[in-house]
Parts: C-alpha cells; structure tokens; sequence
C-alpha cells in the first residue's frame, strides 16, 4: 500500500472530524441520522464480508439484525441483563444462526443459496410475528431500556440516551470493526476467502477447507450484524418483526453496491450515503408531492451495476490509478 | 495521491450534505405559524387510508386559516411519513419533535406504530394525541403526555357486544383475524364474550396483511358452520373475504370493526358484503346530528362531492380537538417546554361536541364519550348501504338475518 | 356432502395452476439463460395492470379474454426491452451476483414505480361472472376460478406443444440443455435468448391477470409470486419446464392442506420450507435441473 507523507495527518484529521460531528451540528436530528449511519455501517460492513470477500450472496442478513435486536430486548426485559451484556450476547445469539445458514452454503451458490437465505429470513420473521407470547408479535417489543448510564458519582454519570452519547459508542464500534476487518482481510483467512470467491474448486485443491471457511465467515458476519440489532434495540427501544423484511435486506444491499463491494470503504460510504440521501429525498418528495424515493433506489441500484460496478470508491480507484484493473 | 483524492471527495460530499440538509430549514418568517405534527402512512399500502384522513384534517385546518388562524397565526400541519412502520414512525416523530419543534403531535394510524411513537412522545415530553388506533396498550402505559381521540377496543367493540348478548346469542362463533395486534386485541374480547354468552368456540384462524387468498380458511370455516364468524380485517382483505366466501357458497354473519368499510371496500365487494355487520363511526349515519350533517356538507362542498368516511371523520375530530387544546392553552410563549406542558394541561380538560360525539378525555388520556355504534350493510335498490341497527333508539334499520346465496 | 379435504386440495390445484404458469417463465429463463429474474413476479404484476385498464375499454368476456392477449403482448415487450438493455450486457462480463442484484434493482424500481404510476389503493379484474358460484357434489368454487384453471392448463399444454413440436422450441431446449453445442448445430443463441425472455416474461403476465382475477391488483402483488415461483422452480428443478409444471399445483396443495391441517399462520412459510428441504436433501429437485453455466 501506498504510504505517502500526507496520509496520517489527513487519517488523524479525518478522525478528529468524526469525533467532533455530533459538537459541531447540534441539530438532533442530524445526530440521529449519524448514529443510524454508525449502524447501517456495522450492517453493510458485516454484509460485504460475506458476498464482497466470500462471493456468498446472503438475501436474509436481516435475520441477523433481527435475532440480535430481539435476543438483547429480551434479556434486558425478562431478565434484567444489562444492556451492555446484551450488546455481545445479541451477536452470539445472531452468531449461533449464522452458522446455521452457513452450512447450507456448502453445497449452495448463487440462486440456490440466495433463496435459501430468503426462505430462511422469511420463516424467522414469521415466527417473530407468530410467537405472541414471546415477541408480542406484529406489536413489537417496546420500553426496551436503554444502555445503562455509567455511575461514577452521585452527581456524575453518563447517559446513552441522548444522539450524541449514543453516536460515540457506536463509533468506537464501528472503528473496532473496521480495524478488526482490514486484519481479517489482509490475513491468510482473508486471502483464502477471496480465494474461494474467485474459483471454490480450485482452492479446495490447494488444501483450503472451504466449509471451515465459510462457517467462520458466516460467524463473523452474523455477529457483527446481530451486535448491530441489539445496539438498534436499546437505542430506538422498540423493535418489531419488520425489521426482518425482505426490503430491509435489499437497502443493505443497495449501500454496499453504491458505495462499493468487496472493498474496505465502500460499505461505509454507502451506509452513510444512503441514509443522508433518504432524508435529503425525503425533502424533495415534500417538494414534488409524490413518492419517489424508492424508485430513486431501485434506479440507483441498476445505473450501479451497468456502470459503476464497483460503486463509489471503485471509481476512486480508476480516477486515482487509472491503470490498474480492479480484477473483474 | 490516492489518499489525498479520496479526503477531498468526502469533504465534498460532506459539505453537499450539510448544505442539503440546512437548506431544508430556510423558511419566510413573518407571524410564524403554529406548528403542529401530524404522521401517518403516507405512502406504502395504506396510504388511501391516511389520505382520507388528512382530507378530514385540511377541513379543519383550512376552516380555522380562513379566519385568521389563532392570534393572527396560521395553523401549520407539518406531516411525518411513518410508512405504516414503527422504525420509520419514531424517525419520523423525532424529527418533528426536535426539528419542526411542534407543539403537539396528532394523527397517527396503527397500533404497533402508535404505540412506539407515543413512547417517544412521553419521552420527549411532548404531547400526542392518536387519531387511529385501538389498542389499549397506547393509553395504559401510564403517560401523561398520550392521549387519543379514537375509542380502544374494548369501547369499539361494546356496541356490538351488546347487541351480540342481548339480541343475536349465537350458540357457535369462529374467529378470523388480521394477524396483529388489531386483530389479536379484539379476538381477545370477543373470546371472553362467546364465553360468557355459553356460545361455542369453533376456531381461530388467522391471516397476514396483503394476503389475497382466503379460500383456505373459508373452506375449514364452511365445514364448521359457525352462526357468527368475527373478521378484524383491513378495507382489501375485508372485501375479498367477502367475495370469496360468495364464491365457496359459505354463509354467516359476519361481525368486524368499522375500519374496514370504506369506499374502496365497497367498490371491491360490491354486493357481496351484504348483512356483513360492524362496529362503526361512520359520520353519515348520525346526519340528525347537526353538527354531523354539517361536517358533511363542507366535506362535500371542499372535495367535490366526496363522501367522508370513518377516517376522515376521526382526522377532522383530531385536528380540531388539538386546535381547541391550544386556544385554551393561550398565546404560545416561545418556551417550546412550557408551551408543550401547557397544551398537554388543556387536553386533559377538554370536552366538545364534534363529528363522532362528544370527546373527553379520562385520566389516562383515553377518549371515553364516543360510542361506536352496531351496523350492517344492507342493499337499498341493489347499493349497499351502512345501517344502525341498535339499540331500538337509535336504529336506522332492523337487523336482517343473512340468507343463503342462491336467495339472494 | 361436502369434502373439506376435496375442497382444499381444488383450492390449492386452482392457486396451484397459477404459480405452475409463472413458474414456467422463471424456469425458462434460467435455464436458457442462467439468469434468476426476481423481478418476475412484476411482470406478473404489470400483466394485471394491463388487464385492469384494458377492461375499461371492453367490459365482459370479450375484455377479460382480450386483456389476457393484451397482458401477455405487453409484457412480453416489456420483457425484450429489459432482456435486451439490461440483462444482455451483463451476460458475459459479470457474475452470478450481479445479475441478481440487477433483478433485485428491478424489483424495486418497479414494484415503487407501479405504486407511483398506479396508487396504491386494490383494484379488481372485472369477474365476467359476477362471482357465480358453481357447486359441484363434494366441493364448490366460483366459475370463474374454473376458467383460470381450464386456461392455465390450456396455456401449459398449448407452450409444452410449442417445445416439442417446434423448430423454434426444440431450439430453445436445446440451448437449455447446451449452449455450446447448440450454437455449433447453428441455432442463433441471441435470438433464442431474446424469443426466451419475451416467452418466459409473456407467461409471467398470463399469469398476472388469472391472479388478478382470482384475488386482487396491488402494486406489491408482485413479491408473493416472485418467491413462490421460485419454491416451485428450485422443487421441480431449476430450468427444468415439466418441474416447473408439477411442482406449481404440488406447492400449491401443500399449502392449502398444510394450512388446513397443520398452521393457518404459517401457510405462507411451507413454500420456503419445501425449499430448504428440497435444497438440503434433493438439491437438483424432484425431476433434476440443468447445470449451472
């Protein structure tokens, strides 16, 4: 990688931006929309793990998110578990049917596996809707309590209600994650994963175990997406089997396109993108009086794939090194 | 330089976003107006349903501006869309909350929704009054900044109960329901009626929204030849239910809740829906009522010979309630807080006459002087028309016991 | 006397019949072509749109026949120009998952755009028959259901004659089966392609209008046959026509009686169950499917 003089003080720069978001922009809402943007990253980034490195196409990820979302609501609300211990036992509960879903995607690809994921996000949701007495079905689950404040004196405490408390925690998240990513990435397990994308046979002959592979992998991205849940859970303090929907998957799905598949960044850029872009259409629909967002989507997502097929920092990468081919 | 490239382009980016975004808050500022919020699903599935209702409103809102709003101020309705999903509605609440800085928050369809937007409500300390939805989870949490000008459904279904008890006593009941909280809430109910009246509990069956096919339930539900079947069901799925039992030859009386017949369902259904029954608030069965009978005729007057319907009528009610509650509660302050509290002070007082009866609230915000009243549909030269049916007082129509198909 | 057990499996073969028709279209394309459309269902969607406002032009049966050519024409246009600007580029250079992701785009685009064009308010085919019921000894339906089956299996008989007694279809099996070879026996492959979609799409839009007969026209109506073509794609074999054909009224008995019998509110999942079983335990289907690529 290229390692210039100007790199780390434009990195150190970016990331005091980042922190100083939420103190620059009062705006509580635009601090809702960035921590909304902290989560979207978590999904989109646990997403790209699987269908940018691995070439698994996962249409239920949302499943993921749900059985974390649910898992931690009801343990803080039957049990009285922390929050904060519901935040990791979220993702390993999501982490447990991540594993289950990986083991058809040994013998499935492409078409086959995408529309297991679907049947297998769909019956999780139903079952949500279904189960009343434990998920209050369609109702949702409501007064879910928020990340417990931090007591450090009887006057003194931190709360996590507030945007602006809540943006940082997931911050710290999702600089974990992203950090935790490029070493996984740039590993020998990275490497095998794009190995395997590229041509499954050929690297089962080198001595790559690609079921081993793939059940981790799936581990992996069904934590990150389950954590996602629970922290979405205990900051919005209500969840329901929507978030489980078919098009919850395909949002996900159109930010990673956008912003770039199978690369470090692009589910970052297109988290952010997207939810700021929503708002910002949200306006313009006011503005025309008819619905057009999710037109604008579904648009937004085909222009992708004809002609930006490796989205937005793709096309970084063409304008700043025009001669490298990005492999496909 | 790669990287150096890439930071300018997000710095960029950033900026557009920024300015898109405050470029939203430009607004003239003269007498500013009185903002209020209003969500509802307005676009999605259900959207007719919330743009009935938002006619209701405009009446009232465009009545009060044409005299001069209060204090000189217009009246702002400023409308959150919650497509019909709770993550979207407390988006979208938040949002008027904390940058439209309404005063109050009215409108609102759904229970699951509602439920979770009138959490952030009492959160954010800011008052909503619920337009449409019967749960009673949503007044009985206990929040005193929650209210709600449409009956929950215990209330909804009393009417009907009544007459159910008193007059019809099935002897075999079976249930088929919307699978939601709407449908859940009212199986609970009338479940504890059949037991109570000695009827016969056939079978639950259940149903998702946007389903279209019903031939399975109905066929299991023909074999057991229950008196009444109870239907929570939206406007689509009420009218295909209908059609289809035509078409499977099954027979029963039918007993939902009002919500379901608009005018679309009687389009849908055509005559199909005859003698099906229903708790309703339907504003054109009580035209003795003058002040029905002239909601109507502005009703008429405004959108060109539009009948109104139960939503609209329950907007209208809304919108003029919340009107009420801040002309009592005096010129605004400028004190979002004190403004807000005082508001939610002059809500719980209130009492007046409108389109469904006469609204006040009891201690937990719950509206309990409207009465929904038992209808049925029954054809006057082939159209099908809505009827009270009792109590003796008050009905329109005797009831007509459902007949089998090929009589009809 | 009524049988309930009759009546639900002539419940499930008449819903049954209708997924078999646009089952078929979705199992076409794949085979000849390897794409998985999800957005066929809204082809399907678009037929009955079609239909709905051809019939205000032609009321009775000479409407409701003529919007069933008027559907299939229509979106069989709509499928040659998707095919050929969409798809087609892709084709060669990409990979199984853009193709996806570029139905899943139009899907979206479309299922939005139909709530934009359209609103969103249901509306209804016209029923020629006024909902007449027809009450035969151990069950009865409406007429009109018994129309949509006799014509759906009409259409199947009618497009199973077309594959084997044709030049044209014997051609498009062919290129099913191997694309190599085929265009080495001198059968224009792009052709095929094209005549492919357009046939597949065609039939999604029959398909469409029975549905929007039987039940109701909504912009979101799209997703449901979308995914239940697929349980009987993946059960009958992917690309693999007669699957397709038996696999349509299998799904649609098992959910009927699976719904009378077992779970009302799981009716809807018994479709993904089959196919999770199937893939788990029969991957290639119960007639065998085609190699992929």
């Amino acid at each position: 990688m290229n390692r210039g003089p100007f790199k780390l003080p434009l990195i150190i720069v970016g990331i005091l931006i980042v922190f100083a978001f939420p103190l620059i922009i009062r705006d509580r809402y635009f601090q809702h929309l960035l921590v909304l943007s902290g989560i979207f990253i978590l999904l989109t980034s646990s997403w790209n793990l699987l269908a940018g490195y691995s070439g698994l196409l996962n249409l239920g990820h949302a499943a993921f998110f749900g059985i974390g979302g649910y898992s931690s609501a009801l343990f803080a609300l039957k049990l009285n578990l922390s929050p904060w211990i519901g935040l990791p036992l979220g993702g390993t509960a999501a982490s447990i049917f991540g594993i289950l879903l990986g083991i058809p995607s040994f013998r499935l690809s492409g078409p086959y596996l995408a529309i297991t994921t679907i049947g297998f996000c769909e019956i999780l949701r139903l079952v949500a809707m279904n189960w009343v007495s434990l998920t209050r079905g369609s109702l949702g689950l409501y007064g879910i309590p928020p990340l417990t404040p931090f007591r450090f004196s009887t006057n003194f405490s931190i709360q996590f209600v507030s945007e602006q408390n809540a943006y940082y925690v997931i911050l710290i998240f999702v600089f974990l994650t992203l950090i935790l990513l490029n070493r996984l990435i740039h590993s020998e397990f990275g490497i095998g994963l794009e190995s395997i994308r590229e041509d499954e046979l050929g690297s089962q002959s080198i001595g790559i175990d690609t079921s081993r592979y793939k059940l981790t992998v799936f581990m992996i991205s069904a934590f990150l997406a389950g954590f996602a849940g629970s922290f979405y859970a205990h900051y919005v303090r209500f969840i329901s089997p929507e978030m489980m929907a078919l098009g919850e998957t395909f949002g996900i799905l159109t930010m990673v396109m956008v912003g770039g598949l199978g690369t470090l960044l692009g589910p970052v850029v297109g988290a952010v993108l997207l939810t700021f872009l929503s708002e910002g259409l949200r306006f313009l629909e006011d503005f025309v009086k008819i619905d057009i967002r999710f037109v604008i989507y579904g648009g937004l997502l085909i222009a992708t794939i004809l002609f930006m097929r490796n989205g937005i920092v793709g096309l970084f990468k063409k304008v700043a090194k025009p001669s490298e081919s990005n492999g496909r | 330089m790669k990287a150096s490239i890439q930071f300018k382009w997000c710095l960029l980016v950033a900026l557009c976003f920024t300015v898109l975004f405050y470029g939203t808050r430009i607004k003239a500022a003269e007498q500013p107006p009185i903002p209020v919020g209003i969500l509802g699903p307005f676009t999605g599935s259900l959207a007719f349903n919330a743009e009935e209702m938002k006619k209701g409103m405009m009446l009232a809102v465009d009545e009060i501006n044409a005299k001069g709003g209060l204090w000189g101020r217009k009246i702002e309705l400023i409308f959150g869309d919650t497509e019909a999903k709770p993550d979207k509605g407390v988006a979208a609440v938040k949002k008027l909350i904390t940058r439209d800085k309404v005063l109050v928050v009215g409108g609102g369809y759904a229970s699951s929704v509602n439920i979770a937007t009138s959490e952030v409500c009492q959160n954010e300390k800011t008052p909503i009054v619920v337009a449409i939805a019967i749960s009673p989870t949503i007044t009985s949490r206990g929040f005193d900044y929650v209210f709600r000008t449409s009956p929950n459904s215990p209330q909804f279904l009393a009417g009907v109960n009544d007459w159910l008890e008193r007059m019809k006593k099935p002897k075999t009941v079976a249930f088929l329901m919307e699978n939601t909280d709407y449908g859940r809430d009212g199986e609970k109910i009338w479940s504890a009626l059949s037991k109570k009246i000695g009827a016969q509990e056939l079978a639950h069956l259940y149903f998702e929204i946007g389903d279209t096919d019903f031939t399975t339930q109905i066929s299991k539900l023909k074999e057991l030849k229950p008196e009444v079947t109870f239907n929570i069901a939206s406007t689509t799925e009420a009218a295909l239910i209908q059609k289809q039992a035509k078409e499977l030859n099954f027979v029963t009386q039918w007993i939902g809740v009002g919500g379901q017949f608009t005018e679309a369902y009687f389009k849908m259904a055509g005559t199909t829906c005859q003698y099906a029954m229903g708790s309703s608030l339907e504003p054109t069965l009580a035209m003795k009522n003058p002040v029905v009978a002239e909601f109507v005729k502005r009703y008429e007057v405004k959108y060109q010979k539009a009948r109104p319907g139960i939503f609209s009528s329950q907007g209208y009610d809304n919108i003029m309630v919340i009107m009420d509650a801040i002309k009592r509660a005096g010129k605004p302050t400028g004190d979002l807080q004190v403004d807000r509290d005082r508001i939610r002070d002059t809500l719980r007082k209130t009492s007046i006459e409108l389109t469904q009866g006469k609204i006040e609230f009891d201690k937990t915000g719950q509206v309990y002087t409207v009465v929904p009243s038992p209808v049925q549909v029954q054809l006057v030269d082939g159209k099908p028309q809505l009827f009270i049916i009792y109590p003796p007082g008050r009905a329109g129509a005797p009831y007509q016991a459902p007949l089998p198909w090929d009589k009809r | 006397m009524e049988s309930l057990f009759l009546q639900q499996v002539l419940n499930g073969l008449i819903v049954g019949s209708v997924y078999s028709l646009i089952a078929i279209g979705l199992t076409m394309i794949f085979g000849v072509m390897r794409i998985s459309n999800f957005a066929h269902g809204d082809f399907s969607m678009l037929g009955a749109y079609f239909a709905i406002y051809f019939v205000v032009l032609l009321s009775g049966w000479a409407g409701w026949v003529g919007s069933l050519v008027v559907a299939a024409v229509g979106v069989g246009l709509i499928g040659f120009f998707v095919e050929r600007f969409l798809f087609r580029p892709l084709l060669t250079r990409w990979t199984d998952i853009d193709i996806i992701m570029l139905s899943i785009g139009l899907f979206i685009l479309l299922e939005n755009g139909a709530r934009l064009f359209f609103g969103a308010a249901p509306k209804m085919i016209p029923d020629p028959f006024q909902s007449k019921t027809v009450n035969l000894l151990l069950f009865s339906t409406s007429e009109i259901r018994l129309i949509c089956l006799l014509f759906s299996c009409i259409a199947i008989f009618l497009l199973q004659l077309f594959l084997t007694k044709t030049k044209t279809g014997v051609a498009i099996r062919a290129t099913s089966q191997n694309r190599n070879a085929a265009a080495l026996m001198g059968i224009n492959i792009s052709y095929i392609y094209s005549l492919t979609f357009v046939v597949g799409s065609a039939l999604a839009g029959l398909g469409g209008v029975l549905y929007g007969t039987i039940f109701a026209v909504f912009p979101m109506m799209g997703a449901m046959p979308t995914l239940k073509a697929f349980a009987v794609t993946i059960l009958g074999g992917m690309g693999n026509i007669r699957g397709a054909i038996f696999g349509g009224f299998i799904l649609g008995v098992a959910e009927t009686l699976g719904g009378n019998y077992v779970s009302m509110q799981y009716k809807n999942a018994i479709g993904f169950v089959i196919i999770i079983l199937v893939l788990l335990i029969i991957p290639q289907g119960l007639f065998g499917g085609v190699e992929k690529k």
